[in-house]
């Protein structure tokens, strides 16, 4: 993006302001119409899932892999995290753990990749995840199994982060950490690999770019972020319990990087707001449904269903693709 | 730079509104003719089966009650929020119950993951929190204020249950078959206290995760083990599949079910193979046959109002929310949280016309009930063979 | 363990080993001739039992007509919904097709679970073998377990004839193996495309009938098509009967774990197994890949 000619730098530039003016648009009517109680708590879900939504635009978007089982990856984040407070360690040091638990983990699930491609990849990371999530309910001298564990608040500098306006700074700047970091590693000669990868994972070869390792960074560098959401996120909900990181929130996470678009990292804050507060907009929506008819139980998930299909069909390359690109060619093969 | 500067400007608003919340001179929920009250429920997750009616035995109750006048003239309005058993979306539904609706009490809400999260806020708030549908010992234990429960927990009467079937009925080798989650591990718990008084062990246990097709190499296992007695901590479906396997294979054990399986659906699907299953029971299922009067009139006014039958969930929704209008009713014309929580600490309510248990509060104790009776499956349907179990 | 516990825990086994080949095989098919990684299958699964419920218990229809009625409903969504919207996935990433299909299975289960009746209670199917045993000397076996591997079978045989024997079952292969050659020689690869989806639901359903005795119809029986992917992958993806066989392995393991692996084994099995799979067997699964490809 850097260096190049000016035109197209005013048009990014113009790109970004709108991007921003749309950003606080959104945040105005949250706060006017939710309260700020409410719009801040959404907030800090939406700054929360938009790390672990960086760490997957980096997989899915920048080296082209499928991850069926990042939800495991914040569990083991998440885990971490309450395991080693709830033993008295300070929190920010137990984040660190909860970065590298992730970083291990990312990296673990993708040994395969050196021996598998595709599709078959993306599989063995859903069954990664799957094993994950029995191993911690089976772990139950340390993990209290499925009956869960109570995590207590976090504490930065001995300043209890339980508001919401506060989790929802702690959480904006540790997405800004996140994302300077996302920015840097795209810039550097590693970037260069995934985009290589993407592209085309034979000819990358041959130009000398080692491939597995340009995956296993990738995941790594996805599982460290997903350890990081896993730790902050397992304070917001104050409880951990294994079924929360299954299935359900790995594809919520694709979906994220997918909607907000996975070639740009803005795309993460926009799949972000897309999974975690749309539920609550149709919930909101729902209201408007004449008062006393007990609305049908399945309403809300066919409404959120509706959306994502029709966000997937008529913006393939995500929220963040500029129209005029339209299809955007390097998603659109079938690799 | 304006829509930065815009968007700094909402930014420094939203958290100066944050902290400016917490003045209210008037009780939030509660208006001049109009009480809100929020819960929390699954009507689209993994037990939405049990959401769904729980929430329709609810809003039944409260339409009773704002047709007989509502509660000192206020209507009862109840705000649902779907959580599909995702503690995230608990955590935000919570706080928009509290902020922008502004409900004065949380009412029954589902699933422990969602109650674990969202317990601290409702507090936090100064709401109280009542009767939630989780096993965990927290939404009772220590006493706090604003925490009331009134299911008994499994580990409560599952305890006297399991003591009182070994004693009566003289079973050496007792054995488990449970849900691998915190379902199951509160019945563990109960079983194994109760047979420690009773200086037995258990025998054998093995476990299904939900959702579980086939049971029949846990039911082999169980055999294997040659247990004469098994409790089952299984939902509905699950029950009668193990029984019916058990059966099949021609092993005619004893078998003692939760009340988790204590349900209509357990004959109604199990038919021939499950009878003579125990089963526990806190609520009777309102069966429509053999219904007194007014159990008969409810059975109807509820199948009019949502087009299909009640099961014992719907029961446990509208004796919770019949609880509730007790509670504000006792509370008196001007109701806060103070006089709604001392209303519910002297609350002694008799046995309804389900057959409910007595539910009985103090300031000692926000349990209001701890027991359970033993019914069997004979004839295609549930018959209650004892009293409540203390 | 006695030979004859044994040999009633591999029954139910197979059983349902049965079944997730059965949605293993639709998930194949629509794989190979469409590109498309479905993970609405389990929604299709759960819909057409629904379907059958409805028209047997809410329209009246007598039971074998109402199933009949329920596959065929199924066929024709699986047919509506690629012509207005899967086909619009086509030639894009394995992710696109993922999430739409994710998001098709959300709104098929919402739609499901707005009925009340549905979101209250499970449902039985009436059918008449539910219950019965099958003795043998001192062997028994469920009615429906067996009804289960029977009705596999026979529609093994069924695929196997219609796509060795039939134009229509030739012409699906063949745009499998090689869309552009399979145009080249006459073939609407389109209407292909579409007959692949009818065909996968239509499976998905009958799976979905045969599961009803066994674990009754609700809204979260279609959780068992997570199965299928490590039957698909066991068998190799690319092939029909190795999805259905690599499903009867998965059922037969899955029951010896849990009879004789240590507490828990049981439900980590699969996706060891999977796991395994891909890891020891890379060579030849990825050489059918590209083969394929």
């Amino acid at each position: 993006m850097s260096g190049q000619a000016s035109p197209q730098h005013a048009a990014a530039v113009a790109r970004r302001l709108r991007t921003l003016s749309a950003g606080a648009l959104v945040a105005a009517v949250a706060v006017f119409v939710l309260g700020a109680d409410y719009a801040l708590s959404q907030a800090a879900f939406v700054a929360t899932y938009a790390i672990a939504g960086l760490g997957m635009i980096v997989i899915v978007g920048q080296c082209g892999q499928i991850s069926l089982g990042q939800g495991a990856l914040l569990g083991l984040g998440a885990y971490v995290e309450a395991l080693l407070v709830v033993r008295g360690v300070p929190a920010p040091l137990a984040m660190a753990v909860a970065v590298a638990a992730g970083t291990a983990g990312g990296w673990l699930a993708s040994l395969p990749a050196r021996r598998l491609g595709g599709l078959y990849f993306a599989m063995s990371t859903l069954a990664f995840a799957l094993i994950v999530e029995e191993a911690l309910v089976r772990a139950e001298a340390l993990t209290h199994g499925a009956a869960g564990l109570a995590v207590p608040t976090l504490v930065l500098a001995g300043f209890p982060v339980d508001a919401s306006w506060s989790q929802a700074l702690a959480a904006a700047l540790a997405l800004a950490l996140a994302w300077i970091a996302a920015r840097r590693c795209v810039a550097s000669r590693l970037g260069r690999s995934w985009h290589a990868v993407r592209e085309d994972e034979a000819a990358a070869a041959a130009c000398g770019v080692d491939v597995a390792r340009a995956k296993r960074a990738a995941f790594a560098f996805g599982g460290a972020l997903s350890g990081l959401a896993g730790a902050l996120y397992a304070h917001w909900i104050g409880f951990v319990s294994p079924e929360q990181f299954g299935l359900m929130l790995s594809f919520e996470l694709l979906m994220l990087a997918f909607i907000g678009g996975a070639r740009e990292l803005a795309g993460a804050l926009w799949g972000a707001l897309v999974v975690v507060a749309l539920p609550q907009a149709i919930s909101v929506l729902t209201e408007l449904l004449p008062a006393g008819t007990a609305t049908p139980a399945g309403l809300e998930s066919l409404l959120f269903g509706a959306v994502v299909v029709a966000l997937i069909l008529l913006r393939p390359g995500g929220l963040t693709a500029s129209r005029t690109r339209g299809e955007d060619p390097d998603l659109t093969d079938t690799a | 730079m304006t829509p930065i500067r815009r968007f700094l400007a909402v930014l420094g608003l939203a958290i100066a509104g944050a902290g400016g919340t917490v003045a209210a001179a008037e009780t939030p929920g509660v208006s001049r003719n109009e009480i809100l009250v929020g819960s929390i429920q699954d009507l689209s997750g993994p037990i939405a089966l049990l959401g769904a009616p729980v929430r329709d035995g609810m809003l039944l109750r409260f339409e009773d009650a704002n047709a007989a006048g509502g509660v000192h003239g206020r209507k009862l309005r109840l705000v649902v929020e779907d959580s599909g058993y995702d503690p995230k979306k608990g955590v935000l539904a919570a706080r928009k119950l509290i902020q922008r609706d502004k409900v004065f009490a949380f009412l029954a809400d589902l699933g422990t993951p969602v109650v674990m999260a969202t317990m601290p806020i409702v507090i936090e708030a100064g709401r109280p929190h009542l009767f939630p549908f989780s096993p965990h010992e927290s939404t009772y234990s220590p006493v706090h204020p604003l925490k009331f429960q009134m299911f008994a927990p499994y580990q409560d009467y599952m305890e006297a249950a399991t003591r009182n079937m070994v004693q009566t009925r003289g079973y050496k080798k007792t054995c488990l078959l449970y849900q691998d989650d915190d379902y199951g591990l509160e019945v563990m718990k109960g079983v194994e206290a109760g047979l420690a008084k009773l200086k037995q062990p258990l025998v054998e246990k093995t476990s299904y995760k939900r959702g579980a097709t086939d049971l029949s190499s846990q039911v082999a296992r169980l055999r294997a083990a040659d247990c004469d007695f098994v409790v089952l901590a299984t939902v509905v479906r699950e029950t009668v599949a193990a029984v019916s396997e058990a059966r099949k294979i021609g092993w005619n054990v004893d078998m003692l079910v939760t009340a988790s399986g204590y349900s209509s659906q357990t004959h109604e699907l199990g038919g021939k193979a499950v009878e003579g299953l125990y089963g526990v029971s806190v609520l009777p299922h309102p069966y429509e046959e053999g219904a007194n009067r007014q159990l008969a009139d409810w059975i109807k006014r509820y199948r009019e109002r949502f087009g299909t039958a009640p099961n014992v969930w719907s029961a446990m929704g509208y004796s919770v929310a019949d609880l509730f209008v007790k509670a504000a009713d006792k509370a008196g014309p001007d109701l806060t949280v103070e006089r709604f929580t001392a209303a519910m600490e002297s609350l002694h309510t008799p046995r309804d016309f389900f057959g409910s248990p007595e539910y009985r509060f103090s300031r000692e104790d926000h349990l209001g009930n701890r027991f359970g009776r033993i019914a069997q499956i004979q004839n295609g349907r549930w018959v209650i063979l004892t009293d409540y179990l203390k | 363990m006695s030979a004859l516990v044994l040999v009633q825990v591999l029954t139910s086994g197979i059983a349902v080993g049965c079944i997730y080949g059965l949605v293993a095989l639709s998930f194949v098919l629509i794989y190979k001739a469409t590109e498309t990684v479905s993970f609405m299958q389990g929604d299709l699964l759960m819909a057409g039992a629904f379907a059958a419920l409805a028209l047997n218990q809410g329209a009246g229809w007598p039971l074998p007509l109402a199933m009949a009625g329920g596959v065929t409903a199924l066929v024709l969504l699986g047919a509506a919904l690629e012509r207005t919207v899967l086909r619009r996935a086509l030639g894009q990433s394995h992710l696109t097709a993922l999430l739409l299909t994710f998001g098709l299975g959300l709104m098929l289960r919402g739609a499901i679970s707005s009925v009340p009746a549905a979101s209250h209670s499970m449902h039985r199917l009436p059918v008449g073998f539910a219950g019965e045993t099958l003795q043998i000397g001192a062997l028994v076996l469920a009615a429906e377990h067996l009804v289960v591997i029977g009705a596999t079978v026979l529609l093994g045989a069924a695929l196997t004839l219609f796509f060795r024997g039939t134009r229509a079952g030739l012409a699906l292969r063949a745009c499998s193996e090689n869309a552009a050659a399979a145009e080249l020689m006459g073939v609407s690869v389109a209407r292909m495309h579409t007959f692949a989806w009818a065909l996968g639901a239509g499976l998905a359903a009958v799976a979905g009938l045969l599961l009803a005795p066994v674990t009754f119809v609700h809204l979260n029986m279609g959780l068992i098509a997570l199965k299928a992917f490590p039957a698909a992958v066991l068998g190799g993806m690319a092939s029909l009967p190795g999805a259905l066989a690599g499903g009867v392995f998965l059922g037969v393991v899955e029951s010896l774990a849990g009879l004789m692996l240590p507490e828990g084994a049981k439900d980590v099995v699969p996706y060891v197994l999977l796991m395994a799979a891909l890891l020891v067997f890379p060579d030849g699964l990825a050489a059918g890949w590209r083969r394929r490809r």
